[in-house]
């Protein structure tokens, strides 16, 4: 017959008991240490909470366990009600223990939902904030470039008007007369700057600033991967098809990445749940073509009309000047916007750039050709005209 | 709100069907096994288990096991796990244990091993013990550890 004594048992049971009741006091200790030194960490508090539960734990455990040794090895049944309340507690605390983790469980999953949405913020800001700062840039030297036109205008006629007649009085004075001398300095002197406001006015035509070496691929899929969250949020499908080689050219990238995320926004809050967006570049002879279609709810013709006319909308509370800012940027390239719809189908947005520049978007010998018939075109060079927003 | 209402009414019917009759009564023998009592405190330790995958999970989910402070909790958490479920059988063991055998006197106590279900209770009253004590050790070493490097801000 084995019997085992029970006193090393009870020892080991108490020893284990009181050890954990003073780690769990240090433990509480420490916690506290460090929600003092971020009070607003989830985290923290969870743990603080825990230790907390965790201590009544250690003092229900071990009080109740030493009350169930004495009733059923030291025939003590006198305590058996003090042991049952103890024996409760137990429970209790499990259960509590149980719900301060599980309800950690979730409010860590929200915090992690928080933290992705704060990037995404964060990231959208600092690419608007570049947007604006380019945009500010690009207005104020369009804003000195005109000055400098404008001035440059202004000296050539009276500048005209003192050439001229210093040649005409340079034709009517003889060739011994002393203030021929004079009439020749005024011509040479008025030529000299007429040169002067030529160059001057060459340079401020050169608007080559922000416009570079830039591949529309890498734009276009650094515009969906902002915008991917929006079309997540929606389910809707995108599909990208994408030309495998790079399409080179002279772009704003920033600019144009304001135009295609205008157009990608319009088609997400066109396009209905589980739909699609499709994002498509190619190479067509001398131009990078951008298409974006999407499985919306399409406009009828009297809208497509009057898609780039400015300040009409559709939208509540829109400004109707998203698409004529659109056509503006594709203008600033020198390029082609298109645009198709049917209503119950969708809508197709067509971009033509020139992609072979040779030195600035404004020095292009081809342009585009003419936008296909039944369809809106808006082609660069053109005044404000046709749009939408 | 439709989703939450799918939520509670069958939250509902389980605490009707579940709802205890005679609670006190019952309470009163709630360390017998069979009772209302011992299926709570059972329940509580599943629980108490469950929790602690849960947060075992989330540690990794966050990938916060590359703190040291972190490791330690999720060795903490392992060992509460495993406590669990040792406390369960060992109580399962313990309350239907009918008449264990006791020879001597005071401290000098020895209980007779004649079956598998003794040696069980024994066992897992020593498990009991051996788990709780490096859990609870393991809780503190992470607690410390992070207040030294906290890691996750």
């Amino acid at each position: 017959m084995v019997t085992l004594p029970l006193a090393p048992l009870w020892i080991l049971e108490y020893l284990s008991a009181l050890l954990v009741l003073i780690l769990t006091i240090l433990s509480l200790r420490l916690s506290r240490r460090l929600v003092d030194q971020d009070p607003e960490n989830a985290l923290w508090l969870f743990l603080n909470w825990l230790a907390i539960a965790l201590v009544i734990l250690a003092v229900t455990h071990l009080i109740s366990h030493t009350l169930h040794d004495l009733i059923t090895y030291w025939n003590l049944p006198n305590l058996a009600l003090v042991q049952r309340i103890f024996g409760g507690f137990d429970s209790v605390v499990y259960v509590v223990i149980a719900a301060i983790t599980l309800f950690f469980h979730r409010i860590q999953r929200l915090y992690l939902r928080m933290e992705t949405d704060h990037h995404y913020l964060e990231e959208t800001s600092h690419e608007i904030l570049a947007l604006n700062r380019e945009m500010e840039a690009l207005v104020m030297e369009r804003t000195m470039s005109e000055m400098a036109m404008g001035m440059a205008h202004g000296i050539r006629n009276p500048l005209h008007i003192i050439g001229g007649f210093s040649h005409r009085l340079l034709r009517k004075t003889d060739e011994d007369d002393p203030s021929r001398a004079w009439a020749t300095a005024i011509a040479e002197e008025a030529r000299r700057i007429e040169q002067m406001v030529e160059r001057f006015e060459t340079l401020a035509m050169r608007k080559t600033s922000f416009f570079a070496q830039e591949d529309l691929n890498v734009i276009v899929r650094s515009t969906m991967d902002l915008l991917l969250p929006d079309l997540k949020a929606k389910n809707i499908a995108l599909v990208k098809e994408l030309c495998p080689e790079p399409l080179v050219g002279r772009f704003n990238k920033h600019l144009l990445k304001v135009a295609l995320a205008h157009l990608v926004r319009n088609a997400v809050e066109a396009t209905p749940r589980g739909g699609t967006v499709l994002v498509r570049t190619a190479m067509e002879q001398q131009f990078a073509v951008l298409i974006l279609r999407d499985t919306g709810r399409g406009m009828p013709e009297e809208v497509v009309e009057k898609v780039f006319v400015p300040f009409y909308t559709t939208k509540i509370g829109g400004t109707g000047l998203g698409m004529v800012f659109v056509r503006q940027i594709v203008d600033e390239h020198r390029g082609v916007i298109t645009l198709e719809s049917k209503v119950g189908q969708g809508t197709t947005v067509t971009i033509r750039l020139p992609h072979r520049f040779t030195d600035r978007p404004e020095v292009v010998d081809e342009f585009p050709p003419a936008a296909p018939p039944g369809t809106l075109a808006a082609p660069s060079t053109q005044g404000p005209g046709p749009g939408k927003a | 709100m439709r989703h939450r209402i799918l939520q509670i009414c069958p939250a509902v019917f389980v605490l009707v069907l579940l709802a205890p009759r005679q609670v006190l009564a019952e309470w009163v023998t709630w360390y017998q096994f069979g009772s209302e009592g011992s299926y709570v405190h059972q329940t509580a330790h599943l629980l108490f288990f469950l929790s602690m995958l849960f947060f075992i999970y989330e540690i990794f989910h966050a990938n916060l096991q590359k703190f040291r402070g972190f490791r330690l909790l999720v060795w903490a958490w392992a060992l509460f796990a495993l406590w669990n479920l040792d406390a369960f059988v060992g109580h399962w063991a313990d309350w239907t244990l009918q008449n264990p055998l006791i020879l001597g006197q005071g401290w000098d106590r020895r209980l007779v091993m004649d079956d598998f279900h003794t040696w069980l209770v024994y066992i897992t009253k020593i498990d009991h013990s051996i788990l709780l004590a490096p859990a609870f050790l393991m809780f503190y070493l992470g607690l410390k550890a992070l207040v030294r490097k906290p890691g996750a801000r």
